[in-house]
């Protein structure tokens, strides 16, 4: 099965990330937890990764017709 | 001509006509002066040099800003004969000239703007972290925006860019930067923040970023905004009301992005960091669970250990209340077929005894019972 590309945005997983190294950060040793939230991790890491590989900048013009 | 005769109403529409079609509009360069503004509202002024001068009258929303008698403008506007007060020209557009002009009317400006509080630091909105739609306020044939695209691809991707073609330079910019930023203001899908940008130029190029309009503008965008206009030593006005300036196109850029490579290795670093706390609490839970287990075999250790000592010292005591170490003391046993006699009154005179030792029986015969 082809994998589906990430709707969420890069800022969205960005944040999402952040959220789950606190959570490491914070020190409740919790092994099944910590083993839960590192595939989590791992798996935002791919699609931030395969974002930044791969996304395009699209330019669509807004206005402006009359001078260009 | 001198035939026809007109009524004074004939002769000015005439008038109007013939100015109309020869001069539709006039640039007039000139200095500014007896300017005044009535009721916040018209604008009145002259513009002149050593021989002449010419009248002016408008509406404050054609100006750039404040301005003072004095000043070198060039004023664009259409002439007509009023029908009461004469001739004059209808002001459309005016724009201070000349580095000496523009200084002065920009400082008139950030004066005034400055008491409003539009340039305040605390009015300073935070850009988001790699925002996913950016409006771009530029000249689409512009070196700053192929400067802008060229470095937004180079460092990062995913931006949608709503581009709003403007000049933003000459009579024409203010305006049309003002309806750019109002447009993307205007958008029911908001781009995340309002780029407005330009490479360097004279002061005079520069003069829509000091053009009150726009900086107006600016300020009022609900988008934060960030404005970059590639010169070094006077910072625009517009670049004073935005939540943040760039020196140039692709400093604006830098200031939008991040880099895609140093993205990268920072994720990288975040996968070894995570990985190591894994291990770490991989590392702790082990050697958690060879404490407990320590914990818990010296725990029974230690309750089998107290037991055998409670067990011994219950031991001794029964011994003492086994009958046949009292034998051993020398006591006996006597006992008449089989019953243990206990007192004098069990036995007579013949009766036949066996008396138990601790290391045998002695048959005995009753010779004499005496009580007491």
């Amino acid at each position: 099965m082809a994998k589906k590309p990430s709707t969420k945005s890069y800022a969205e997983l960005s944040a999402q990330l952040a959220e789950i190294m606190q959570w490491f950060e914070s020190g409740d040793v919790d092994l099944d937890e910590a083993l839960a939230k590192y595939q989590q991790a791992i798996k935002l890491i791919e699609q931030m990764e395969t974002y930044l590989k791969n996304a395009k900048n699209k330019i669509k013009k807004v206005s402006g017709s009359s001078n260009s | 001509m001198e035939d026809t005769v007109l009524s004074p109403s004939d002769f000015v529409a005439l008038l109007n006509q013939t100015l109309e079609f020869a001069y539709p509009a006039v640039s007039i360069e000139g200095e500014l002066s007896n300017f005044r503004v009535s009721k916040n509202r018209w604008v009145y002024f002259d513009l002149k040099d050593e021989l002449s001068s010419v009248s002016f009258f408008g509406t404050v929303y054609m100006l750039p800003g404040p301005l003072e008698d004095g000043l070198v403008v060039r004023a664009v506007g259409s002439p007509r004969l009023h029908p009461r007060f004469g001739f004059n020209l209808n002001l459309r557009s005016l724009m201070p000239v000349g580095e000496g002009s523009l200084k002065k009317a920009a400082q008139l400006l950030q004066a005034k703007l400055q008491a409003e509080g539009l340039f305040a630091p605390e009015r300073k909105r935070l850009l988001p972290l790699a925002p996913s739609r950016v409006g771009l306020i530029t000249a689409a044939n512009s070196a700053a925006y192929h400067d802008f695209i060229k470095i937004l691809d180079e460092r990062w991707g995913g931006v949608e860019v709503l581009l709003a073609d403007t000049y933003v330079q000459g009579d024409q910019a203010p305006a049309q930067i003002v309806q750019a930023i109002e447009l993307l203001n205007k958008l029911s899908n908001l781009p995340e923040v309002i780029v407005i940008t330009r490479g360097g130029g004279s002061v005079d190029d520069l003069a829509a970023f000091n053009d009150e309009r726009v900086v107006r503008a600016v300020a009022a965008s609900r988008v934060p905004t960030l404005v970059a206009v590639g010169h070094e030593v006077d910072i625009s006005l517009a670049e004073l009301a935005a939540d943040v300036r760039a020196s140039t196109p692709s400093n604006a850029v830098q200031i939008l992005v991040p880099d895609r490579g140093a993205e990268l290795a920072a994720l990288a670093s975040v996968q070894q960091a995570l990985k190591r706390g894994l291990q770490n609490y991989h590392q702790q839970a082990i050697i958690q669970l060879r404490q407990d287990r320590r914990n818990l075999s010296e725990l029974i250790s230690a309750t089998l250990a107290g037991e055998t000592v409670r067990l011994e010292h219950l031991r001794r005591l029964l011994d003492l209340f086994d009958p046949k170490a009292a034998l051993k003391r020398g006591y006996a046993i006597v006992s008449r077929g089989g019953q243990h006699i206990k007192s004098a009154s069990q036995v007579k005179t013949g009766n036949a005894l066996a008396v138990q030792l601790h290391d045998g029986t002695i048959g005995a015969t009753v010779t004499k019972v005496s009580r007491g």
